[in-house]
C-alpha cells in the first residue's frame, strides 16, 4: 500500500508491485516509478544531506535536473553508483540504494554541525581559509579539502559492466519527444527524409505526460501521443527513448548515452550497460524544452518543498501526490495549474501565495471555485521543519517590502519562480544567445550549426504554441536538407498557456543576512554568498561563479544559474547581460567514465601491434617491452637470468658467433617511380644518384629545421625503385611527412610511396658465423664479400622464400637483414633457428641491440637526440650531401644557432670508478660550483657492454665535440661520478667486423 | 553465439557468428597498389585487361582481376593468388609508356568478411562513414576502431573489410565483441 498513491493516476503499471530498498528499508514502488516517485508514493522527501552544510534534503524535481535527491545505486558486486538522481533511476525488484553524506545516518547526521556554523563557510571560504600558514598546504588543508571533495563515495571495485559506441547517421536529430520533439520529427520524416528523435526520459512525450488535460486535435494529449508515436515508427523514425544527448559538437556532430540495463530487472551480463552513440546529422532540432526555476526564500531547501511542475509530473506521470496539505509559492500562473489538479486529486491546498499582485481572472475564479486561500502580492520569509517542512511563513508586500509574517501549517510547498529555457545543447555550440527581458531568460539567436530551435525552449509557451513550432522547424530542416513538406496546424484546447514574473531572492521581514534561501541547491550557495561575492569585488558571472561554487555541481546549475545570475546582476545594479551568463559545457547530465571508455578497456584497451615472429618470442619466454603501439621482444631470460645476466649472453653470442633478431617493426616505405632518385635526394640528406642499384645506403631525414628526424638503411632495388627503411616508431609520421612534400611541394615529380611496414617480416642476423647460416639456404646469389659486400641489397631466394637480402648491420658485427612476405616470417626464423643450432645461434631481443649498437656509436634517433640535434652535434655530417643543390633541412642547418659553437654534442663517456651512468644524468663541469650547478648536457645512452668489459656511455655535451680527454662531472643524489670524454665508438673502430 | 580466436598465422575461417552478424578471416589473395598520373591509367587498364575506374570509391573487375578506386593517383587491385606475376609483368612491360608504381602488399592486409543481417549495425561500431552513401558493389579506405581499412560493400549486408596485419586481432576482437551484443538486443 503506498499512502500517498493516486490509483488509477500515472502512467505507472499499478497492479506491479515493486520492491526495492533505501537505506536498508525496504519500500514497495509500482513497475515504472522512479526511486523518487516511489518513495514520495511512500510519503518519504528526506533522501539526503547536502554537500556542504549537511541539511536534510529531498527532491525539487521530477527529471534529470535534480540537484537534491542525490543517492547511491548497487546493483551486486562492483556495481555501486554514486551520486546517482532518484528521480531518474527506475526501480527494479532487488534495487539496493542509499543516502549520502549521512554519518552515522539520514535523519541524525553529525555532519549538520556545519549547517550551524554556517556563518564560517560562507563565498570564498576554501580561497579565504586555506590561504596561511603555507607550512599547513601539504599536511592539512590539502587532505582536508580532499576529504571534504565531492558527494558520494567513489566505487572501488572494478565495473564489471560493458559499454557500448556505435556511430549514427541522420538526416534530422531531434532532441526530446515533447509535443515540439514529436512534431518536428514528423514533419520532417514526412518528406522521407532519416529522422531520429532522442530522449532522456524512459517514456517519449515529454510535458505531454505531465498535462494529460489538453486536447491536441481533437484527441486527449495520450490518446494523440500515441497516434503519432505509431506514425513515426511508420514512417520509420528511430525513437530513442532513455537517450541523452550529452554534448553537440562540431559540424553536428551530437554525442547520445544511451542507458540500457539501468532499469532492467535481470540484464544479461553480456548486455552493455550504457552506450555513447556518435551522430552526424544533417539538421538538429532542439527541442529541450524549460526548466522551471525555484523562488529563492529562507528554507526553500527544505523537504517537503519542491518545484510545483514537478508535483503535477509526480501526479500524473506516477499517480503520486507530494503531499496531504500544500501551500503553493508562486510568481508563475503555471502553480495554478499544479495546484488545481492536486486539489483535485485529494491534496488540500492550505493557500496559494504569489508575489504578483494582480492575477488573471480566470486563475482566481478557478481558485475560488474550489475553496482555496490566495494571498497575492504576498512574499515567503521562512520554513519550518525539521527533516520535512511542517509550515511555512508569508508576509503582505507592501511598497516592495514584506510586513510581519504569518504561518501557515503544511507538509509540503510547491514553488514556481517561471521556467528558463533550456540552453545546454545550443551553447555547445557556441552559438550566440540574446536576452529577452520580457521573460528575463537567454534565448538562442546566431546559429554556429545546422540546427533549428523549437517549442519552450526558444521561449514559447503552451502546448500548441509549441506543437506548431515543431512542426515550422521540421519543415524547416527538411527544406535546408532540400526537401519540402506541409507545415500542419493543430489546435489544442485545455491548454495551460500562462506567464510570470522573474523574482530575485523573496522580500523578507526578518534579517537577510540570517536567510538561507539557497540559489545553488546541490552546492549549498546561498543568495547571500552571491550577494557577499559581488560586495568583495567580483563583477563577471564567471567570478562570482567561482567564488561561490554556483553552478559547478553536476547538475551545472540547470536551476541555480538564471537565478544566481538574477541576483548577481541586482546586487551589481547592472541589467544581467552584461553580467553575462556562464558557459554550458558538455555532457548535459553526469556521464559514466564507462560510457566514455566504451570498448577501451582491458584487453581492447589500446592496440597491441605483433610481429609474424612475436608467438615464437612468447613461446621462448620472451620479455617485451613497448615500442610505439607495438609489443617488442625486450631480452630472452633462460635459466632464471636476470635482464643484466640475459643480455650480457645474448651480446656475446651475437659478437662470439651468431645472434637473431626480429627486426619486422622496422618503418618499409616502397619509393617507385621516374622521379624516385630526385625524391631522395630531395628528402634526405645524403646522394642517392650515385647509389647503384643492388647497393644501400645510410639514410638521414631532417625536419626543415636541420634537426635529425629520423634515419635507416635504403637500398635501391632498381632505377627507379627504394626500399626505404624508418624507425619503428617513425614509420608513419616519415610517410607523413613525405606525402605532404610531396603533395603540396613537388606535385611535378612522378614518384609514389607506399608503406610496406607489414609486406615483409624482417629478421636481422649478426654475427661471425651469419653468413655461414645464410650461404647454403640462399638460392641464386652469391653471398661472398667480394659479391655481396657490406651495404648491398637483393632479391633472392632463402629457404625457399622470395626475399629482399640485405647486408648492413647495426652491431657492427657482420650482418644480413632477410625480408620474406610477412605470413612466411615465423616458419623462415624457425629454418633459421634449427640451421643456426651448429652455430649456438642466439635470438636476442631490442636491449641486446641497443647495447651492440651503441658500443659502435650508432645513434637511436629518440634516445640519442630529441629534436634539437644536427647531423654534425651527433658526430654524422659525413651523410649530408653538402655538393647537392637542395634537401629538406639544409637551410635550416645554417640557421646561425645551428653552427654556432658550444652546441651540444654527442660525446661518449667512460666513468673514471667503471661505474653506469644513469641515463637522463645531468652533466656539471666544475663539481665543486655552489647549486644549482651549470648544467652542460645529459646522459642519452648508458649500459654495461661485456665487448668492452666496462660501462659505456653517450651523451650530449657543450661544445663536446672539442672535450675528448676532459673529465666531466655527473652529480648523483649520494655521490658525484667522474667520467671521461671520448669519441663515440668503443668497439672496433675500423670496421673490420664488419668486412668479414 | 560461435566465437573462435584468429590465430597468430591468420589461418582464414570462421570468427564469430550469431543471430545479427557472421565474421570470417578469409583465405589471401594477390593485392597491390598501383599508383599513375591520369595520363598513364588508360595505358595501364589496356595491358591489365582490367578497367580501372575514374570515380574514387568505384570498383571494375574482368576475369578475376578487380580494381578498387581508392584516391585521386591510387587502385588497389585484387586477383588470384597465382596471378601475381602475371600483374606484375604486365606492369612492368608498360613502365615505359606509362609511368606507375606498383607495389605488391598480398601480406600487408588480411580480410574479414562481415555478412549476416546486422553487418551494417556492426561495422556502426566504430565505423565513422554512413554506410548509406556506400552504394553495393563498391569501397573506400576508411578506418575502424581507429585504424586504417579498406572496406568493400559486395552486397546490402556483405562486406569486406582489408586490415593491416598486426591491426587485424584488435579489430577482430570488436568484431566479435559487436557479432555478440548485437545479438542480445535483437
Amino acid at each position: 500500500m503506498n499512502p500517498y498513491r493516486v490509483y488509477g493516476k500515472g502512467r505507472i503499471d499499478h497492479r506491479a508491485p515493486v520492491s526495492f530498498t533505501f537505506d536498508g528499508k525496504t519500500y514497495e514502488g509500482r513497475r515504472g516509478d522512479t526511486v523518487a516517485s516511489a518513495l514520495l508514493a511512500n510519503g518519504v522527501h528526506l533522501m539526503g544531506r547536502s554537500f556542504k552544510y549537511h541539511r536534510p534534503r529531498g527532491p525539487v524535481s521530477a527529471g534529470s535536473e535534480e540537484p537534491n535527491a542525490l543517492i547511491g545505486t548497487k546493483r551486486g558486486t562492483g556495481r555501486y553508483e554514486p551520486n546517482t538522481r532518484a528521480t531518474v533511476q527506475e526501480i527494479y525488484p532487488g534495487l539496493k540504494t542509499n543516502s549520502q553524506n549521512t554519518y552515522p545516518s539520514l535523519k541524525f547526521d553529525l555532519g549538520a554541525v556545519n549547517d550551524a556554523a554556517y556563518m564560517l563557510f560562507s563565498a570564498g571560504f576554501y580561497y579565504k581559509t586555506f590561504m596561511w600558514p603555507k607550512s599547513f598546504w601539504d599536511k592539512v588543508y590539502e587532505p582536508f579539502i580532499r576529504e571534504a571533495a565531492g558527494l558520494g563515495r567513489s566505487p572501488t571495485e572494478r565495473d564489471p559492466d560493458h559499454y557500448a559506441s556505435r556511430y549514427h547517421h541522420t538526416d534530422v536529430l531531434v532532441v526530446g519527444t515533447g509535443p515540439a520533439g514529436i512534431a518536428a520529427a514528423l514533419s520532417a520524416a514526412r518528406t522521407g527524409l532519416r529522422v531520429t528523435l532522442v530522449d532522456e526520459n524512459a517514456e517519449a512525450g515529454g510535458t505531454l505526460l505531465s498535462e494529460p488535460q489538453a486536447v491536441i486535435d481533437g484527441a486527449p494529449a495520450w490518446d494523440w501521443l500515441e497516434a503519432q508515436l505509431a506514425e513515426l515508427k511508420a514512417l520509420g523514425v528511430r525513437v530513442m527513448t532513455r537517450t541523452t544527448a550529452i554534448g553537440y559538437y562540431h559540424q553536428n556532430m551530437v554525442a547520445l548515452c544511451e542507458k540500457l540495463t539501468d532499469h532492467l530487472d535481470a540484464p544479461d551480463p553480456d548486455m552493455p550497460r550504457e552506450r555513447m552513440w556518435r551522430v552526424r546529422a544533417g539538421q538538429v532540432i532542439l527541442a529541450q524544452g524549460a526548466l522551471e526555476k525555484p523562488l529563492v526564500f529562507d528554507g526553500n531547501d527544505r523537504p517537503g518543498v519542491m518545484l510545483a511542475g514537478a508535483a503535477q509530473t509526480y501526479l500524473h506521470r506516477y499517480g503520486v501526490l507530494v503531499g496531504k496539505r500544500a501551500v503553493v509559492a508562486t510568481s508563475h500562473d503555471s502553480a495554478w495549474y499544479a495546484s488545481f489538479d492536486l486539489h483535485d486529486e485529494g491534496c488540500e491546498i492550505a493557500a496559494i501565495v504569489d508575489t504578483r499582485a494582480d492575477l488573471r481572472a480566470d486563475l482566481v475564479e478557478a481558485a475560488a471555485a474550489r475553496g482555496i486561500e490566495m494571498h497575492l502580492n504576498h512574499s515567503v520569509s521562512g520554513t519550518d521543519g525539521r527533516l520535512r517542512v511542517k509550515s511555512i511563513r508569508i508576509n503582505r508586500m507592501r511598497d516592495g517590502k514584506a510586513a510581519f509574517g504569518r504561518r501557515i501549517f503544511c507538509d509540503c510547498v510547491l514553488m514556481s519562480g517561471g521556467w528558463t529555457p533550456s540552453l545546454h545543447l545550443f551553447s555547445h555550440t557556441m552559438g550566440k544567445l540574446a536576452w529577452n527581458d520580457d521573460l528575463t531568460a537567454f534565448l538562442p539567436d546566431v546559429k554556429t550549426e545546422a540546427c533549428q530551435i523549437a517549442g519552450a525552449g526558444r521561449g514559447l509557451w503552451g502546448i500548441e504554441a509549441a506543437l506548431n513550432d515543431g512542426f515550422a522547424m521540421g519543415a524547416a530542416a527538411a527544406e535546408a536538407l532540400g526537401k519540402s513538406g506541409a507545415t500542419p496546424t493543430l489546435g489544442v484546447t485545455h491548454d495551460r498557456t500562462g506567464t510570470g514574473v522573474t523574482q530575485i531572492e523573496l522580500p523578507t521581514d526578518r534579517s537577510p543576512s540570517s536567510a538561507r534561501a539557497f540559489v545553488d541547491y546541490q552546492n549549498d550557495v546561498t543568495a547571500k554568498d552571491l550577494r557577499l561575492a559581488v560586495r568583495e569585488g567580483m563583477r563577471s558571472i564567471e567570478h562570482v561563479k567561482r567564488y561561490t561554487t554556483n553552478g559547478m555541481a553536476t547538475d551545472q546549475g540547470k536551476m541555480s544559474n538564471i537565478n544566481g545570475l538574477n541576483i548577481a546582476a541586482d546586487a551589481l545594479g547592472k541589467p544581467q547581460p552584461q553580467v553575462g551568463l556562464t558557459t554550458f559545457r558538455p555532457p548535459y547530465t553526469p556521464t559514466t567514465f564507462g560510457a566514455f571508455a566504451g570498448y577501451h578497456k582491458g584487453g581492447h584497451f589500446e592496440v597491441t601491434r605483433k610481429t609474424p615472429i612475436d608467438g615464437w618470442a612468447e613461446k621462448n619466454g620472451a620479455v617485451y617491452e613497448p615500442v610505439s603501439l607495438w609489443r617488442r621482444a625486450w631480452y630472452f631470460p633462460q635459466n632464471g637470468e636476470d635482464m643484466d645476466q640475459a643480455v650480457a649472453r645474448e651480446c656475446r653470442a651475437t659478437r662470439e658467433s651468431l645472434g637473431i633478431f626480429d627486426a619486422s617493426t622496422l618503418g618499409k616505405i616502397e619509393v617507385v617511380g621516374p622521379d624516385a632518385v630526385e625524391f631522395m635526394n630531395r628528402m634526405y640528406t645524403n646522394p642517392w644518384t650515385k647509389l647503384a642499384p643492388g647497393r644501400a645506403r645510410y639514410g638521414l631525414l631532417l625536419g626543415d629545421d636541420g634537426f635529425i628526424r629520423d634515419d635507416g638503411v635504403i637500398g635501391r632495388m632498381s632505377q627507379d625503385r627504394f626500399h626505404v627503411t624508418t624507425t619503428t616508431g617513425g614509420a608513419a609520421r616519415v610517410l607523413n611527412m613525405m606525402e605532404d612534400y610531396l603533395q603540396t611541394e613537388w606535385g611535378d615529380l612522378q614518384v609514389w610511396l607506399t608503406s610496406t611496414t607489414e609486406q615483409w617480416a624482417t629478421i636481422a642476423l649478426n654475427g661471425p658465423n651469419a653468413r655461414k647460416l645464410l650461404e647454403p639456404l640462399t638460392e641464386g646469389l652469391d653471398l661472398s664479400d667480394e659479391a655481396f659486400p657490406h651495404m648491398s641489397v637483393a632479391e633472392c631466394t632463402i629457404a625457399g622464400l622470395p626475399a629482399r637480402l640485405f647486408r648492413i648491420s647495426f652491431t657492427g658485427e657482420l650482418g644480413f637483414e632477410v625480408n620474406v612476405p610477412a605470413r612466411h616470417g615465423r616458419a623462415l626464423w624457425e629454418t633459421l633457428m634449427d640451421a643456426g643450432a651448429q652455430y649456438d645461434i642466439c635470438p636476442y631481443g631490442t636491449e641486446t641491440m641497443h647495447v651492440l649498437r651503441a658500443e659502435k656509436g650508432y645513434i637511436i634517433v629518440g634516445q640519442d637526440t630529441d629534436g634539437t640535434v644536427t647531423p654534425y652535434d651527433a658526430g654524422i655530417g659525413w651523410a649530408v650531401g653538402k655538393a647537392k643543390p637542395d634537401f629538406v633541412g639544409k637551410r635550416g642547418l645554417a640557421r646561425p644557432d645551428l653552427v654556432a659553437p658550444g652546441r651540444k654534442q654527442l660525446v661518449g663517456l667512460l666513468t673514471e670508478d667503471h661505474s653506469k651512468l644513469e641515463e637522463g644524468a645531468q652533466i656539471v663541469r666544475d663539481p665543486k660550483e655552489a647549486v644549482p650547478m651549470t648544467m652542460v648536457g645529459h646522459v642519452t645512452s648508458s649500459y654495461d657492454s661485456v665487448a668492452m668489459g666496462r660501462p659505456i656511455a653517450l651523451a650530449l655535451l657543450a661544445g663536446g665535440h672539442d672535450l675528448m680527454g676532459e673529465i666531466v662531472h655527473i652529480p648523483m643524489p649520494d655521490r658525484i661520478i667522474a667520467a671521461k670524454v671520448t669519441g663515440t665508438v668503443f668497439y672496433d673502430p675500423d670496421n673490420t667486423r664488419l668486412k668479414l | 553465439m560461435t566465437e573462435l580466436a584468429l590465430s597468430p598465422d591468420f589461418a582464414p575461417g570462421l570468427l564469430a557468428e550469431s543471430a545479427a552478424a557472421r565474421v570470417t578471416l578469409i583465405a589471401p589473395v594477390a593485392r597491390f597498389s598501383l599508383r599513375c598520373k591520369p595520363a598513364s591509367r588508360a595505358t595501364l587498364a589496356r595491358v591489365l585487361d582490367l578497367p580501372l575506374p575514374e570515380t574514387i570509391g568505384h570498383r571494375a573487375h574482368a576475369r578475376s582481376r578487380e580494381a578498387l578506386r581508392l584516391g585521386p593517383d591510387e587502385w588497389v587491385l585484387t586477383a588470384l593468388e597465382g596471378d601475381a606475376a602475371g600483374i606484375a609483368a604486365d606492369c612492368a612491360a608498360a613502365y615505359d609508356a606509362a609511368p606507375h608504381s606498383l607495389v605488391e602488399l598480398s601480406d600487408r592486409e588480411v580480410t574479414f568478411a562481415i555478412d549476416g543481417p546486422g553487418a551494417c549495425d556492426l561495422l556502426s561500431l566504430s565505423l565513422p562513414r554512413d554506410l548509406d552513401g556506400i552504394g553495393v558493389g563498391q569501397g573506400r579506405r576508411t578506418v575502424f576502431d581507429g585504424q586504417g581499412v579498406v572496406l568493400w560493400r559486395d552486397e546490402a549486408h556483405s562486406f569486406r573489410m582489408d586490415v593491416w596485419r598486426s591491426f587485424a586481432p584488435h579489430v577482430a576482437s570488436l568484431l566479435a565483441t559487436g557479432c555478440r551484443e548485437l545479438a542480445l538486443e535483437m
